[in-house]
C-alpha cells in the first residue's frame, strides 16, 4: 500500500542569499516555540521564563555586560571547533583543550605573575594557555593525521582525562594551584599582574575585544591566504589535494593544533578574565561543548560566530538566573541550546533542497 | 575466598559491563546500517532520570526500564529523523543530541534531587552455585538485566550474520546504493536500527539508574560511558559476541580505581585512577587503527554518510 | 532522414507479428530539468531476440532503459508488458514483471559473497539462511545458461568480467525474462567480449530477451537482431537483420552527419626526448601493478598507451605525474629526474596531468574556474587572485567552455567543460611551461561535439610540438591520434607499434594478454 503522494527531496543548484540567513532564524524561533511547549506541559510558566531570560540576557546594563563577557570565552571555543570542523576533522574535546588552557594559564599567572609586568605577562599567559590547549590535542591529532584514528573519540576521551586533572589540581593537599588556608578546596589567586581589570564594574573584559578581532582575522585568513585556500582544497576534495601536491597530513596537525590552541586561549581569557584562579567548578559549565552548538548554529562562518556566540552567551545568562527569579530549572537554557541546533540541523534541509510533494499518478497517454 | 576483593571487583566488572554491552549494542546495530550516533551520551542520562522517576512513582521497576527504553527509542528517533529523512550530518545532530539529552535529564530531575529511587534491580539468587570458588560471584551473582545483556548479544551475533534480515542490514551499512538497487528502502532499514539500537541504549540507561546508581545526583553525567561504549564497538570490530569481552574489560578498568582504593593499593597515584577507564580506551583505540586510512577493521563502509539515491 | 533499402523507420512503430512483445514502450516522453531525454520513443521487443539501443552520449538511451526496467516513470505514453499496459514504479515492480537491468556500474558488496550477492533483496527466501541450499540453487541457475561462478568467492575478490556474470546470474535468479546490459563491454577484453557474446546466445535461446545498450558500432552490428538509433531523445532509425548493416549510415543515424572522429595526421618532426621512463614498476600490498616499463616520449610526439582498464593506467599515470612512488625504475622529464619527488617538482620540470577523475581529483568541485586555476601554480601566502583573473577570462574564451566567467563554480560545468577547463589550464603551464602532458581517458563521457573538440586540442598542441602521452580506454581514440602505440596488459607493456601501421587485431589481442610480450 502506497502513500497517494510522495515527498521528494530536489538539490538546489544555488541557495538563495535570503534563504540561508532566514533558515537560522526561523530555526531559533521554531526552537524556542517548542521550548514554550515544553514549559507549559512540564508547568512552568514560558512567559515568565522567556522574559525573564530575556531581560536578564540581552535588556539591562548589568545583562549586556554579563552577555559580552560570556561571550568572550564561547566565541573562542566557537572558532575553535569551527576551524577544525571546516575540514570536517571533529574536534568535540574544546571541553578539555579549554580546561588545560585554563591550567597552563593559571600557572604561567601563579609561577611567572609575581615576576613579570602586567604588560608582558597578560599576552603571555594568553599564549601559555594556548599552548596549553595544543599540547593536549597534539595526540588525537597525530594519530588522525598518520593512522586514521577517529578524533571524535579520542578527543573526548582526553576531555574525560583534563576533568580528572583539573579536579586533581584542586583537591590534592599540597597542590601548587590550591588556596592555602580555606576550608575547602578552592584555586589560588593568580598575581595581579596576570588579572585584568573588567571594564567598569562589570563582568566584560578587554579580552572580548581580542577575541572579536581574531575571529575576524581568521575569516580573512580562511578567505584569503594560501592556508585558508589548503584547507578549502582538502576540506572538499582529498584526492585533489593529493593531486596538488597539498600535504592533507601537514595542514590537518596544523587545523587540529590550531584548534586546540583556540580553545586553550578561551581557558586562559577566564583566568585573566572572571575567574583569575583554577576553579573546578569550569567542568560543570559545558562551555567547551558550547562552542560546538555555536559554530555549528554560524554553519562554520567565523564572522557569523560573533553572533551566535553572542546569542548563546545571552540564552546562558537569562538562563542562570532562572533559578532565582523564577523556579524554572536553569536546564532550561542547555536544552534551549541543544534544541536550538536540532532545529538548524532540520533547517539546513530546507536550505540545501528543494522539497515537493508529488502526487503519484497512473501514467497517462 | 569468594570475598576476596578481586573476585567481587570481577563480579562488580560483569555488572557495570552490562550497561556497556547494552549501550554498544545499540550503537552496533545503528552503525551497522550506517548511521552514527554520537548521542549516546545524553540518551543514557535522559533514560535513566526516566527510568527513575517512573520507577519511583510507580513501585515497578519493569515499569521504569519500560519507559527508560521508549525514551531512548525517541531520542533516537530524533536523530534517525534528522539525519536520514532531511540527510543532516550525523555527527553534529549526534552531539546536539548529547547537549540536549543532558539538559532534558537534569531539567526533569530537579524535583528528584538527592533521592534514592524507591525499588531497584536486585541480583537474583542462583542459591548454593554461587558459592563455587571463583566462578560462582562472578558468574552466577548477577541480576536479570546482566544476563538479558548478554543473552541479547549473542542473538544479535546471530541475527546479524545468520539472517536475511541481518544480511540486509549489514548490506545497508556497506553499500547502500546497491541495497536500493535491489528494491529495498535504506530509509527504512536506517530508520527502524537507529530506533532499535535507541531502545537498547534506553535499556542500559535504565539499568544504570536502577542497579548501579539508584540516587539522582544534581548535575549528574553518566561520566564518560557513552563514548566508553561507542570505542567499545570499534574494539569489538562492530561484532556482538566479541563486545562481550570487551565490555567486561572496560567494566574492569571502570571499577579498579574503586578496588585499588579499598585495598589501599597507592602505587598508582589517586589522581590516574579515575583516567584510567579513559586512557585504556583510548590506547586501546590507537593501538587499532591502521595506518594511511580511515578504514577501521570491520567498519561498515557507508557509516556517517548520508544516502542520496543519485537521481539526474 | 533517407530511406535506404533496410528498414528505415522513424516514428510510431509496431513489430507487425501477430504475438504482443514481451516489453513494448509506446511514444514514451521523459522531462528532466532543462532537458527532454525521451521524446514519444517507440520500442519493442521480443522473446528470443537482442535488440540494441544505440547511440551517443546523452542520447536518451539509458533514459530509455531506465522506463523499461522502471528506475524512471515515463511523464507521457506508456510501457506494456505481453502487450498489458504496466506501471512500473520502481525496479522493484519491474522484477515483479521480469525486467531487470544489469547497469555500467555494478550494485555489488564487495565484502560479501557472490551467493550473498545474488539472494540480496529476495523476498522468497527463509528468515534464516540455509547457506548451502542458497549455495547450490545459485550455481543451478549460473550454470545453466554457461556463467560459470563460484558462490563461496568474495566479490571484492573477482575481475571486472566475472563481476559482471554475477551480475548477470543476479538478474536471471530473481527471475528476469528480460534483461537490460547497460554498455556490458566497457570494461571488458575483446576475449570477455566474446564470452558474454556467448552467454547472450544461451540466454536468447532459452527464450529470454536482452536489450543491449552501446555506443560500439563494431559490436553491436555483431550481437544484434535489431537495432533502434536514438540521437537528442528521438529515435532517428531502426535497421533488422544482423550483419547485414553498414557501420557507416548507423553511424550517421547516430550523429545526423558525417563526421569523422579521426585526425588528419599530418607528419612533422619530432624533437628531443621528454619523458623518459627506466624499469618502472610498483608494487602494492604485495601485488605486482607495474612491471618493468620502459618507453619514453618525445617533443611533437603522441604515444597512446592502449588497454582495458584496470591494468595499470591509473598507476601509471599517477607515478610519472609524483603522486606514487614507484618500487624500483625511473621517471625522468625534460632529462632531470622526476622519481619520488611529488608533484610540484614534476610539475616544475614542465609536467601536466589532466587526470581521468575530472571533478574529483582534477579540479576542486566547490571552488571558482578562477580559484582551480590557482590550483597548479605558485600561491603567495595572500592569495594573490586579482592577477589570475584576465587570464582566466581569456582561457575561458579561447577554449570555448560555456560559463559565467572565472567564477563559476566547477561543480556546476558540465562534463565536457569541465574537461575543457582541466584542458586549458594543464596546456597553458603552471608554474613553467608545459613540457609533456599527461592525460587520461580525455572524452570518455563527453558528447560528439565536446569530443571533437577535445582531440583536436591534443593534435594541436603535438602539432605545436607539445610531447602528449594519451592513455584511453578507447581503442579508436587511440588508434586515431597516436604517433605511436603501446598496450598495456597487466602492468606490463606488452606490445609496441607505430600508429599507422598498426594491426587492431593484434592490439586488441594484446590487450587481451594473448601475445608474449611482443616489444619492438
Amino acid at each position: 500500500m502506497r502513500a497517494p503522494f510522495r515527498i521528494i527531496f530536489e538539490q538546489r543548484a544555488e541557495t538563495p542569499k535570503y534563504l540561508s540567513a532566514l533558515v537560522p532564524f526561523l530555526s531559533v524561533l521554531s526552537a524556542l516555540i517548542a521550548g514554550a511547549i515544553f514549559l507549559q506541559a512540564t508547568g512552568y510558566s514560558a512567559s515568565e521564563t522567556y522574559s525573564n531570560m530575556l531581560s536578564d540576557g540581552f535588556m539591562s546594563y548589568r545583562g549586556i555586560t554579563e552577555t559580552l563577557g560570556l561571550s568572550t570565552v564561547l566565541i573562542c571555543t566557537g572558532i575553535a571547533a569551527a576551524f577544525s570542523f571546516q575540514m570536517n576533522l571533529y574536534n568535540i574535546g574544546g571541553e578539555g583543550q579549554l580546561y588545560l588552557g585554563m591550567i597552563g594559564g593559571a600557572w604561567a599567572g601563579l609561577a611567572l605573575g609575581p615576576h613579570l609586568p602586567s604588560f608582558v605577562m597578560i599576552p603571555l599567559l594568553l599564549l601559555i594557555g594556548a599552548l596549553a590547549g595544543a599540547v593536549w590535542i597534539f595526540v588525537p591529532a597525530f594519530v588522525r593525521s598518520r593512522l586514521g584514528t577517529s578524533e571524535i573519540v579520542t578527543t573526548l576521551l582526553l576531555t574525560y582525562v583534563a576533568s580528572s586533572l583539573v579536579k586533581h589540581f584542586i583537591n590534592t593537599p599540597d597542590s601548587f594551584f590550591r588556596a592555602e588556608n580555606s576550608a575547602f578546596p578552592q584555586g589560588r589567586n593568580v598575581a595581579d599582574s596576570a588579572a585584568l581589570s573588567p571594564i567598569g564594574d562589570t563582568r566584560l573584559y578587554p579580552t572580548f575585544f581580542v577575541v572579536v578581532v581574531l575571529a575576524l582575522f581568521l575569516y580573512w585568513v580562511v578567505k584569503k591566504t594560501e592556508f585558508g585556500y589548503r584547507i578549502q582544497v582538502i576540506a572538499d576534495s582529498p584526492r585533489a589535494a593529493h593531486y596538488a601536491g597539498v600535504s592533507a597530513n601537514r595542514t590537518t596537525m596544523s587545523v587540529m593544533l590550531l584548534s586546540g590552541a583556540l580553545a586553550g586561549l578561551g581557558g586562559a581569557t577566564l583566568i585573566v578574565g572572571p575567574f583569575a584562579r583554577l576553579d573546578q567548578g569550569i567542568t560543570l559549565l559545558g562551555y567547551g561543548y558550547a562552542g560546538i552548538v555555536v559554530a555549528a548554529l554560524a554553519r562554520n562562518n567565523f564572522a557569523g560566530i560573533i553572533v551566535s556566540g553572542i546569542l548563546f552567551a545571552g540564552l546562558r545568562v537569562g538562563g542562570e538566573k532562572l533559578q532565582i527569579s523564577t523556579d524554572t530549572p536553569k536546564h532550561i537554557g542547555i536544552m534551549l541550546q541543544g534544541a536550538i541546533l536540532l532545529f538548524a540541523l532540520g533547517g539546513e534541509a530546507f536550505r540545501r533542497y528543494k522539497v515537493r510533494a508529488v502526487r503519484m499518478k497512473a501514467v497517462a497517454q | 575466598m569468594n570475598s576476596n576483593i578481586w573476585i567481587l571487583s570481577l563480579a562488580d566488572s560483569v555488572a557495570i559491563a552490562t550497561t556497556l554491552i547494552l549501550a554498544a549494542l545499540g550503537a552496533l546495530f545503528t552503525e551497522r546500517a550506517g548511521v552514527l550516533n554520537l548521542g549516546i551520551e545524553g540518551m543514557l542520562l535522559t533514560s535513566a532520570i526516566t527510568s527513575f522517576l517512573v520507577a519511583d512513582a510507580s513501585g515497578s521497576i519493569w515499569f521504569g526500564l519500560l519507559l527508560g527504553i521508549i525514551l531512548g527509542a525517541v531520542l533516537a528517533g530524533i536523530h534517525a529523523f534528522l539525519t536520514v529523512v532531511l540527510r543532516a550530518n550525523q555527527i553534529v545532530s549526534g552531539l546536539a543530541l548529547v547537549i540536549f539529552g543532558t539538559g532534558l535529564a537534569n531539567f526533569l530531575g530537579k524535583p528528584a534531587e538527592g533521592k534514592t529511587v524507591r525499588t531497584t534491580i536486585e541480583a537474583m539468587s542462583f542459591g548454593a552455585l554461587t558459592d563455587i570458588p571463583i566462578l560462582g560471584p562472578i558468574v552466577f551473582g548477577q541480576d536479570i538485566i546482566t544476563y538479558a545483556a548478554i543473552l541479547i548479544a549473542i542473538v544479535a551475533s546471530w541475527f546479524l550474520f545468520r539472517t536475511r534480515l541481518g544480511l540486509e542490514v549489514r548490506a545497508t551499512g556497506d553499500d547502500p546504493a546497491t541495497v536500493d538497487a535491489q528494491g529495498l528502502s535504506v530509509a527504512s532499514i536506517r530508520i527502524r536500527y537507529t530506533l532499535l539500537g535507541g531502545a537498547l541504549v534506553g535499556l542500559g540507561g535504565s539499568f544504570h539508574m536502577l542497579a548501579q546508581s539508584a540516587a539522582w545526583h544534581l548535575e549528574a553525567t553518566t561520566n564518560g560511558i557513552g563514548w566508553i561504549a561507542l570505542s567499545l564497538v570499534v574494539f569489538a570490530g562492530w561484532r556482538p559476541i566479541r563486545l562481550i569481552f570487551g565490555a567486561i574489560l572496560f567494566g574492569f578498568t571502570l571499577q579498579l580505581p574503586f578496588t585499588l582504593q579499598a585495598e589501599q593499593i597507592t602505587f598508582i597515584p589517586s589522581a590516574l585512577m579515575p583516567m584510567l577507564p579513559y586512557l585504556a580506551t583510548l590506547i586501546a583505540l590507537i593501538a587499532l587503527s591502521r595506518p594511511g586510512s580511515r578504514n577501521i577493521l570491520g567498519a561498515p563502509k557507508a557509516l556517517g554518510t548520508p544516502f542520496v539515491r543519485d537521481e539526474r | 532522414m533517407s530511406n535506404t533499402s533496410h528498414e528505415v523507420a522513424s516514428g510510431p512503430y509496431h513489430s507487425g507479428g501477430a504475438a504482443p512483445s514481451a516489453l513494448s514502450a509506446h511514444s514514451v516522453s521523459k522531462r528532466f530539468p532543462g532537458v527532454l531525454a525521451n521524446d514519444s520513443v517507440d520500442f519493442d521487443i521480443q522473446p528470443g531476440e537482442v535488440h540494441t539501443l544505440l547511440g551517443e552520449n546523452g542520447a536518451g538511451k539509458s533514459t530509455l532503459a531506465a522506463m523499461l526496467c522502471g528506475l524512471y516513470q515515463p511523464d507521457n505514453g506508456y510501457i506494456a508488458r505481453n502487450g498489458q499496459r504496466v506501471v512500473l514504479g520502481s525496479p522493484r515492480a519491474g522484477l515483479q514483471h521480469g525486467i531487470a537491468m544489469v547497469h555500467q556500474h555494478f550494485r555489488l558488496v564487495d565484502r560479501f559473497t557472490v551467493a550473498e550477492n545474488v539472494i540480496l533483496g529476495s523476498r522468497n527466501l527463509s528468515f534464516v539462511l540455509d547457506r548451502r541450499s542458497i549455495n547450490e540453487r545459485v550455481s543451478e541457475v549460473a550454470e545453466s545458461y554457461g556463467l560459470p561462478i563460484d558462490p563461496n568467492a568474495t566479490v571484492g575478490d573477482l575481475s571486472v568480467g566475472q563481476r559482471q556474470r554475477v551480475e548477470i546470474v543476479k538478474a536471471l535468479y530473481q527471475g528476469a525474462e528480460i534483461l537490460l546490459l547497460d554498455e556490458p563491454t566497457a570494461v571488458l577484453v575483446p576475449s570477455e567480449v566474446e564470452k558474454l557474446f556467448e552467454n547472450v546466445h544461451a540466454m536468447t535461446a532459452a527464450g529470454k530477451s536482452i536489450v543491449f545498450i552501446s555506443h560500439k558500432l563494431g559490436e553491436v552490428v555483431e550481437i544484434s537482431d535489431r537495432v533502434t538509433v536514438l540521437r537528442g531523445g528521438k529515435v532517428t532509425g531502426h535497421v533488422s537483420g544482423r550483419g547485414a548493416t553498414d557501420t557507416k549510415e548507423l553511424a550517421r543515424l547516430m550523429v545526423g552527419r558525417d563526421i569523422n572522429l579521426g585526425v588528419q595526421r599530418a607528419s612533422h618532426p619530432i624533437g628531443h626526448e621528454v619523458l623518459q621512463i627506466r624499469d618502472l614498476s610498483l608494487d602494492v600490498n604485495g601485488v605486482s601493478v607495474l612491471s618493468n616499463i620502459n618507453f619514453n616520449v618525445h617533443e611533437g610526439e603522441m604515444v597512446g598507451i592502449a588497454g582495458v582498464a584496470g591494468n595499470g593506467q591509473k598507476e601509471l599515470a599517477d607515478t610519472i605525474a609524483g603522486l606514487i612512488t614507484p618500487t624500483s625504475g625511473s621517471v625522468s622529464i625534460g632529462g632531470a629526474l622526476a622519481t619520488d619527488r611529488g608533484p610540484i617538482h614534476a610539475r616544475e620540470l614542465g609536467l601536466a596531468y589532466v587526470p581521468e577523475d575530472r571533478l574529483g581529483m582534477g579540479l576542486v568541485p566547490s571552488m571558482s574556474i578562477l580559484d582551480n586555476l590557482l590550483l597548479t601554480r605558485d600561491r603567495h601566502v595572500v592569495v594573490d587572485r586579482s592577477s589570475v583573473r584576465p587570464e582566466a577570462t581569456r582561457l575561458i574564451d579561447q577554449f570555448e567552455i560555456k560559463a559565467n566567467g572565472p567564477d563559476h563554480l566547477a561543480r556546476k560545468l558540465s562534463g565536457g567543460n569541465a574537461q575543457k577547463v582541466l584542458l586549458a589550464r594543464e596546456l597553458s603551464g603552471g608554474r613553467t611551461a608545459t613540457k609533456l602532458l599527461v592525460v587520461c581517458s580525455p572524452t570518455r563521457g563527453l558528447d560528439v561535439g565536446a569530443i571533437e573538440t577535445v582531440r583536436r586540442l591534443l593534435d594541436d598542441a603535438r602539432s605545436a610540438g607539445q610531447a602528449i602521452l594519451l592513455i584511453s580506454e578507447d581503442l579508436d581514440e587511440i588508434m586515431s591520434l597516436s604517433d605511436r602505440v603501446l598496450v598495456l596488459y597487466r602492468g606490463a607493456i606488452a606490445h609496441e607499434t607505430p600508429g599507422e601501421s598498426a594491426n587492431i587485431a593484434t592490439v586488441g589481442a594484446a590487450m587481451a594478454g594473448l601475445t608474449t610480450g611482443d616489444n619492438a
